[in-house]
């Protein structure tokens, strides 16, 4: 696979929540699967992360969240995304999100929601073949 | 195969030892293994920190580490505290039964903490809102969609005295908060609230975790760069010691390192040398560590393995005595006595979140038998939301089941001299005692935090904790053994819509309504404050009594020490 095919991920960690362990274990495994990863750090706001993710050209932006702001958030960074001509940019999330949320934030345009626990092969998976979904 | 032994006249004489020890070599080496051809184990017995489990233990075991009653265990409430910090334990003094809670805007918190001290909590410990935390007002950009969420909204003494309305604080055993960046304000809260009611600091006891130096690792709420942060949660110790001397200002964490992935021992290490800088900073003000030392406590955390949770809370007390003594020369007995604090908790999982009531239950269980002084205790949905009203009480009444039923209270350290125990004890002391001195090689405190050790140990444990459950290797029922997918309907705890509204406007009302001049020139002292290095709390206090907010406050902070800045490593 060349260098310009590796998959460019940004992991963020958007809003006051300051947990962010979860969100370097899976910057480390999409890492360590081939991928370039790029870490937001903490406390960035909706505008932060968008700005960050056109400028680092990525193919998908990963957030993760466990304050219960996931709606407001999420749904803003799409918002965002799409009002600056990134519409095709996916978004997918993890973190602590109740389960009927996951509806309520797909449809806000985020593209698929990781409960904790899951295998990081099957997010990197799922990024890899994100190209295959355009 | 020896059937018959000849009784010795003496089992601890030297050649009683040797024979214990090769009968135990003998029954590994033949019995066991020749049961392991037929049966090999199940898997790797490996505790989460590292040590080996053997199938068995003996009084060899004791003897090869020099084990000496008198000297490594003693007795409760004396050097070296290892058996426990105060002489009658749970059988004089029990531990506290505690609640950690918070949501919303204080009214309706209100009635929680009413119901909690109802259902037995001796203890309430305010859980706030990251805003807060974070010292930001309930109405600023930055608490957009997070008022009220993982805590209560508190920008103001008025929300204070809201969420202690019709509580009389003189009569809970202890109320407190975390405030682990606005150390100095919820202090100042407390104090007002007290003096408010007619109260001296005597009458009623407030506890604050206020340790910002694990933030910076592990937690994520800090404000200020960690060098100021540190001083200004000295400063409430220091406060407490002039003003307060029977309140608990500052618990050090091993809690937040440990979730992370550290494991036990080195996340005790780091909490050891965040303990020792604080301390230092109180002796550079002129205080003696006996008047300092009683006033900090230590909130140790394991959590995957119940002998070693026990083994860790002993060896830590063995541990803080010897420090406390050998290396600042304490000499008062409250000084040497380490009290903790701890959150119980299992390895839950989102799949059947009932299962969690019992991993939960076990966890405590290590705790108490470790000889924890307060305990918390779970809700079996917390991995998920705040925990609900049913999910609460299930949770304090587990713990009340601890500590009446079962006789698992009824004697002091009931497993000290187990031989597996006491090794263990041992060994998660020279985890301890090898990681602290690793610790103190890069720097102290403040460089494990810039240097990245902490969050090194953080990262390598949490990617060998994920490797051992994707592996198997760390068995976790209905996540790699009879695998669930959680995918059962659960309500989350849901904070009421209007919240956020409510407590903006009683903001805005406590702005209106306020002495503007007062707190102009309370803010103005608390800026003399940061250039003068006085003391923090007493500026802080008048601000907080002419009803600034948490936010005024905290911007001065900023101003002058400047903000934090993330890091991006990971």
């Amino acid at each position: 696979m060349s260098e310009k095919s590796k998959m460019r991920v940004l992991v963020a960690k958007v809003g006051l929540d300051g947990h962010d362990v979860g969100a370097r274990v899976v910057a480390r495994g999409l890492l360590d699967a081939g991928m370039e990863v790029i870490y937001t750090g903490l406390r960035r706001t909706p505008e932060q992360v968008v700005r960050a993710a056109l400028e680092e050209d990525v193919d998908v932006i990963g957030i993760s969240i466990l304050s219960g702001a996931h709606l407001a958030h999420l749904s803003k960074i799409r918002r965002l995304l799409d009002e600056q001509g990134a519409a095709e940019l996916p978004i997918i999330a993890g973190g602590v999100i109740p389960q009927e949320d996951i509806p309520l934030l797909k449809d806000a345009g985020i593209s698929r929601v990781f409960l904790s626990g899951t295998p990081i092969a099957e997010i990197a998976d799922y990024i890899s073949h994100i190209r295959d979904q355009a | 195969m020896n059937e018959r032994f000849e009784p010795a006249s003496n089992d601890s004489a030297p050649e009683a030892q040797d024979r214990i020890a090769g009968e135990a070599a003998r029954w590994e080496k033949e019995r066991y293994a020749a049961a392991m051809a037929d049966h090999p184990e199940r898997r790797p017995f490996v505790t989460d920190v590292g040590i080996k489990v053997k199938p068995l233990y003996t009084p060899a075991d004791l003897a090869e580490s020099g084990f000496d009653y008198l000297s490594d265990l003693g007795f409760p409430g004396e050097y070296p505290f290892t058996r426990g910090e105060r002489v009658g334990m749970n059988r004089t003094e029990p531990f506290v039964v505690s609640a950690y809670s918070g949501f919303g805007e204080a009214s309706e918190c209100n009635k929680r903490f009413h119901k909690l001290l109802g259902w037995g909590a001796e203890q309430i410990l305010i859980a706030l809102d990251l805003p807060t935390q974070c010292g930001y007002d309930s109405d600023h950009v930055m608490a957009t969609a997070e008022v009220g969420q993982v805590g209560v909204a508190l920008s103001s003494l008025a929300d204070m005295e809201a969420l202690f309305d019709g509580i009389a604080i003189e009569k809970v055993k202890r109320i407190g908060t975390l405030g682990n960046s606005i150390g100095p304000i919820v202090l100042a809260m407390f104090a007002a609230l007290g003096e408010r009611r007619g109260l001296k600091p005597a009458d009623y006891t407030v506890n604050l975790q206020n340790d910002p130096l694990k933030e910076y690792i592990a937690r994520g709420t800090q404000i200020l760069p960690a060098a100021p942060a540190a001083q200004l949660a000295a400063d409430c110790v220091a406060w407490c010691v002039d003003h307060a001397p029977g309140w608990s200002p500052l618990t050090v964490c091993v809690n937040h390192l440990n979730a992370g992935g550290a494991g036990s021992s080195r996340a005790t290490a780091i909490a050891l040398a965040n303990a020792i800088h604080y301390i230092d900073l109180l002796l550079a003000k002129g205080y003696a560590i006996d008047q300092v030392a009683p006033l900090l406590h230590m909130f140790p955390d394991e959590r995957h393995d119940f002998f070693v949770t026990i083994a860790n809370l002993r060896a830590l007390r063995r541990v803080w005595a010897r420090l406390m003594k050998q290396r600042f020369g304490a000499t008062k007995s409250e000084a040497m006595a380490l009290r903790t604090t701890v959150y119980g908790h299992g390895q839950e999982a989102l799949a059947e979140p009932l299962n969690n009531i019992a991993r939960i239950a076990y966890g405590t269980l290590g705790y108490v038998l470790g000889g924890a002084s307060y305990v918390y205790i779970a809700a079996y949905d917390e991995a998920v939301s705040t925990p609900t009203e049913d999910s609460i009480r299930v949770a304090l009444r587990t713990e009340e089941i601890i500590a009446h039923e079962h006789g698992f209270t009824d004697t002091i350290d009931p497993l000290g001299g187990s031989y597996f125990v006491e090794s263990l004890t041992g060994k998660v002391e020279a985890q301890i005692l090898a990681a602290l001195a690793e610790a103190e090689a890069a720097g102290g405190a403040l460089r494990v935090i810039d240097g990245g050790l902490g969050r090194r140990w953080m990262a390598e444990g949490a990617v060998r904790r994920q490797r051992a459950v994707d592996s198997g290797d760390r068995p976790w029922v209905t996540v790699n053994m009879w695998p669930q997918q959680p995918n059962v309907p659960h309500t989350a705890f849901r904070i009421a819509p209007e919240t956020t509204r409510c407590q903006i406007e009683r903001l805005r009302q406590v702005r209106e309504s306020r002495n503007a001049e007062r707190v102009r020139n309370a803010l103005i002292a608390v800026d003399d404050a940061c250039r003068s290095g006085d003391n923090m709390v007493a500026a802080t206090l008048e601000a907080v009594k002419a009803y600034a907010t948490v936010g005024e406050i905290a911007e001065r902070w900023r101003s002058h020490y400047g903000e934090f800045s993330p890091s991006t490593d990971y």
